[in-house]
């Protein structure tokens, strides 16, 4: 177990670095120069632009300006915004992560709450009404993007029923749980509708193949009622493809929020990723990619050690 | 305590900038009702309106009059509120994007961000229902003789959030923060400002390097009129990003970033109202940016906010054809459009230029933006109803006329000495520009249409965002480029966009060692530099009028950059909101401009019954 934690560390770093190289490099070869944006339209002489390009070391050379940052990184610190001055990048993410993570997570929940029942439930079905029907609604679910269920959702709870705040969010050290989960509800339902469908096409077919293995015909030979046969023996089995997928999506929507960030206004690592870069907020968005990667290859080490305990056979090999 | 009295902006002054966000002149006039401050500036430089204001409405009077306003204007105008006013409640306000900081001379600041500061901070000067500008901190403003050195005295009794007194030293002790900052820093630059003394306990001497007739109209905005505490600033800059001190009618409560801003009473608050009880009347307001369009209606419209504000027209049309909200519309200077990169060819040819701008059929590329009805066509960095609208200009700016386009590039495409370097009768290639919006998409795609139906000229449609977009206007990468110009300031305060866009070209002009960074279409013309250097060194209306006048005329003949409509904006409420349009100059004196630019002033708003 040490020497696999040492490997996952290794390539963790290994794959950090990698990171912090691709995006400096690409950040750096982004058009759009940083004085610039931080001066808007407003009044300037080249004088201070230059000026300011010192002060934020923007005329060092590329090299040294990675290597300076690099330094400060492994120390802990991540800079600070160029566009909100004196603003650290690491206590926005501290800031902002609680509340993506939040969506994330319960997008995550809501989508395996209905996800596995109803794709044990097209397994089971197969080729009936309900495998149909429930296919064509992960079918439907999978081609509408989430911005438009956003838009649909705030149309129905807001504008016409008015039971759910329409934007912002209400931050539960604030306004309490029931805020909160009141302004969360919508956008992580608009995040959660092609998870589910995902999901549930994904436990569906492997419950297909689960359900034709021999212990299930050994299950059924010995009596045993479907249900059991089916959350007992078989759901187990055909998880490990889900907790993958459950481990991919989780990491991908802490950095992949942005487009449901920004039409519900939640002050989410996406949100501010999408202002980083558009006016080039150099470290903001270094600092941002590197904790998404980070908690990606964070995330999916973790379902890799979660496979041992889901699938007994792949501790013992 | 019912009050209401209309008036109606008449005139307005003035002021513009390039790629400003939107703003907006209305037209009415003054009332004067109240208890006027025996305070008018004496301040000089263009602050005279064009025409008197019009008469006087009466007193109750429901309904502006009609009059004025130029042909398809839907501004509104300056109104007393309609409803008894009342203390307390606590509103909710959307904005379209979060301020950057909460520091003037700092952060940059644009229309959102106004509406947050300007509830924190006082500024020195503030513009009146007709546009013209007059004291607020300040009680008075007066030039010597040459306009380089500038008398104001503050009003008594101001104190900060933090219980410091405002008094000239304070002002004088800004200056140093104001030279370092990063936004003001330029400003200062501008403005010729090279020195501020106190001199009296409420006394303040502003020194220019050079003639500045218009001064004063940089005490109106965030960067050098918006009054700090300089010795908190000094001691904790970042600190005071979200923890600002200033004199204004709300404290600072709590920033989250992106989220939500807000403000609650300050209970020592200056000003009153003309009856004498003190402002501001809300105990509390929550900013909060919700950038996506449609969410944000959508929120006005469910409640989860109390008032918005938007300078997109499709948006406005929506309000509009919802019905339920107060609408508060405004279209000032601010003009979309583009600009030609002169340095380069084929738009180093006045025949290209102007041939393609009489190719540009304004209807329909304001119908593709959705502005129909919305939005004045331009003709000049000016609205019609701003005092520097010149009727001459507008009729001398190049219109619709295909036969008219057609036969111009066509002479440039089949002029032998053509400067692109193509053969005679070959296509000029055009690379339109625009930021990935929609509706500006689809006003690229009229013009494209047109440009294209010639038969001489290639067009390629480009979009980049918005900062891509802005840079390559700044490195000269540009070709015809969208864009925006002016805004409701005076037009002093944008001298440098006629300056010199290289050294190359200032030193031909012999102009050594003045070159803008901001002079975007690359762009020059000696006259219009004296004209403008000229207008900022009288006080005379007239002249200062014919100087940008000329200006205006300079660029309909040589065509540096073509326009599409003006800028309309909105502030949308919730009807139950009163005075967003009625604030007063101090102690219940004049009506002040209005919301314009979406700058929503919430010092005298309240919650009717």
């Amino acid at each position: 177990m040490a020497l696999m934690l040492f490997a996952r560390l290794a390539r963790l770093a290994a794959t950090l670095f990698a990171v912090t190289l691709i995006t400096f490099s690409m950040v750096s070869l982004l058009p759009g120069d940083p004085v610039d944006a931080i001066l808007g339209q407003t009044e300037r002489t080249p004088e201070i632009e230059e000026e300011l390009r010192t002060e934020l070391k923007l005329d060092e050379p590329f090299v040294q300006r990675y290597l300076n940052w690099l330094g400060d990184a492994v120390q802990g610190d991540l800079g600070e915004s160029y566009i909100n001055r004196g603003q650290t990048v690491t206590g926005e993410i501290k800031n902002r992560v609680p509340v993506t993570g939040q969506l994330a997570l319960m997008a995550i929940m809501m989508a395996v709450a209905v996800a596995v029942p109803v794709g044990i439930l097209g397994a089971y079905r197969q080729g009936k009404w309900q495998d149909t029907t429930t296919s064509a609604a992960a079918q439907v679910a999978l081609s509408v993007p989430n911005f438009i269920t956003g838009i649909f959702l705030i149309y129905v709870f807001s504008v016409r029923l008015g039971w759910l705040p329409a934007s912002n969010w209400n931050r539960i050290t604030n306004k309490g749980l029931v805020e909160n989960l009141k302004t969360a509800i919508m956008p992580a339902t608009a995040l959660a509708l092609t998870q589910m469908a995902i999901f549930s096409r994904l436990v569906r077919s492997d419950m297909i193949g689960t359900l034709q293995q021999d212990f299930i015909l050994a299950a059924r030979a010995k009596g045993l009622s479907n249900r059991f046969i089916l959350f007992r023996h078989a759901l187990r089995p055909s998880s490990l493809s889900l907790a993958t997928i459950i481990g991919i999506n989780f990491g991908a929507l802490l950095g992949g929020t942005v487009v449901i960030e920004t039409l519900f206004a939640v002050p989410g690592l996406g949100f501010r990723l999408i202002n980083a870069i558009n006016s080039r907020d150099i470290l903001m968005i270094q600092g941002i990619t590197v904790f998404v990667a980070a908690a990606y290859v964070i995330i999916n080490a973790l379902v890799d050690i979660l496979y041992t305990f889901i699938d007994p056979r792949i501790r013992k090999s | 305590m019912t009050r209401r009295r209309t008036s109606r902006l008449l005139a307005l002054p003035l002021a513009f900038g390039l790629l400003a966000a939107a703003c907006g002149g209305s037209d009415g006039d003054s009332d004067g009702g109240g208890d006027t401050t025996p305070v008018a500036t004496e301040a000089s430089g263009g602050e005279e309106p064009a025409e008197e204001p019009a008469e006087e409405p009466a007193e109750n009077e429901d309904i502006a009059e009609a009059g004025t306003e130029a042909e398809g204007d839907v501004d509104t105008e300056a109104a007393e509120a309609i409803s008894a006013v009342s203390y307390g409640g606590d509103i909710a306000v959307g904005l379209e994007a979060e301020a950057v900081g909460l520091r003037p001379w700092e952060d940059t600041c644009s229309s959102p961000c106004y509406n947050i500061i300007g509830t924190i901070y006082d500024k020195l000067m503030e513009k009146d229902s007709n546009g013209q500008l007059q004291p607020w901190l300040a009680e008075s403003i007066s030039s010597n003789e040459d306009f380089t050195s500038w008398t104001m005295t503050l009003r008594p009794g101001v104190t900060f959030h933090n219980g410091v007194e405002l008094t000239a030293q304070t002002i004088a002790d800004m200056f140093p923060v104001q030279q370092a900052g990063t936004v003001s820093a330029g400003v200062v630059a501008a403005s010729g400002l090279v020195g501020v003394e106190a001199t009296g306990d409420l006394e303040v001497t502003y020194t220019l390097g050079a003639a500045n007739s218009a001064f004063p109209a940089y005490l109106e905005r965030a960067a050098l009129g918006m009054v700090f505490e300089p010795a908190a600033a000094v001691a904790d800059p970042d600190s005071y990003s979200t923890a600002p001190i200033g004199t204004g009618p709300f404290v600072i409560d709590s920033r989250d970033l992106d989220n939500e801003t807000k403000v609650v009473r300050n209970e020592n608050y200056w000003n009153s109202d003309a009856e004498g009880n003190q402002l501001p009347y809300l105990d509390s307001i929550a900013f909060r940016p919700i950038p996506d369009e449609g969410t944000r209606l959508d929120a006005v419209l469910s409640g989860t906010v109390d008032a918005m504000q938007s300078l997109r027209q499709g948006t406005i049309r929506d309000a509009r054809a919802d019905g339920s909200l107060s609408l508060f519309e405004f279209q000032g200077n601010n003009v979309g459009g583009g600009m030609f990169n002169v340095l380069k060819a084929p738009f180093d040819d006045v025949r290209v230029r102007k041939g393609l701008t009489h190719l540009n059929s304004q209807p329909n590329v304001i119908e593709a933006l959705g502005g129909t009805g919305i939005s004045l066509p331009g003709s000049q960095w000016f609205s019609p109803d701003s005092v520097w609208y010149s009727e001459k200009v507008a009729a001398a700016w190049p219109k619709f006329d295909f036969e008219g386009g057609v036969a111009l590039v066509s002479e440039y495409v089949n002029d032998p000495e053509r400067s692109d370097g193509k053969a005679v009768g070959e296509k000029i290639d055009v690379e339109l520009s625009c930021p990935p919006d929609p509706t500006l998409i689809a006003a690229m795609q009229v013009i494209e249409q047109v440009w294209s139906q010639t038969e001489l000229v290639n067009v390629e449609l480009t979009q980049f965002d918005q900062q891509t977009h802005i840079n390559r206007a700044i490195t000269d990468e540009h070709n015809a480029h969208c864009w925006r110009f002016s805004d409701d300031n005076d037009p002093a305060t944008y001298t440098s966009a006629f300056a010199p866009p290289t050294a190359e070209i200032a030193a031909e002009n012999g102009l050594d060692g003045i070159v803008s960074p901001v002079n975007f279409p690359n762009y020059f013309s000696a006259a219009n530099f004296g004209a403008a250097a000229g207008a900022v060194a009288t006080d005379d209306f007239d002249e200062r009028f014919a100087a940008y006048e000329s200006i205006m005329l300079d660029f309909a003949e040589n065509v540096p950059l073509w326009y599409s409509g003006h800028t309309a904006t909105m502030i949308a409420a919730d009807p139950k909101l009163d005075g967003i349009v009625g604030w007063h100059l101090p102690q219940g004196g004049d009506l002040g401009i209005g919301q314009q630019a979406a700058e929503g002033r919430w010092l005298e708003v309240f919650i009717t019954s």
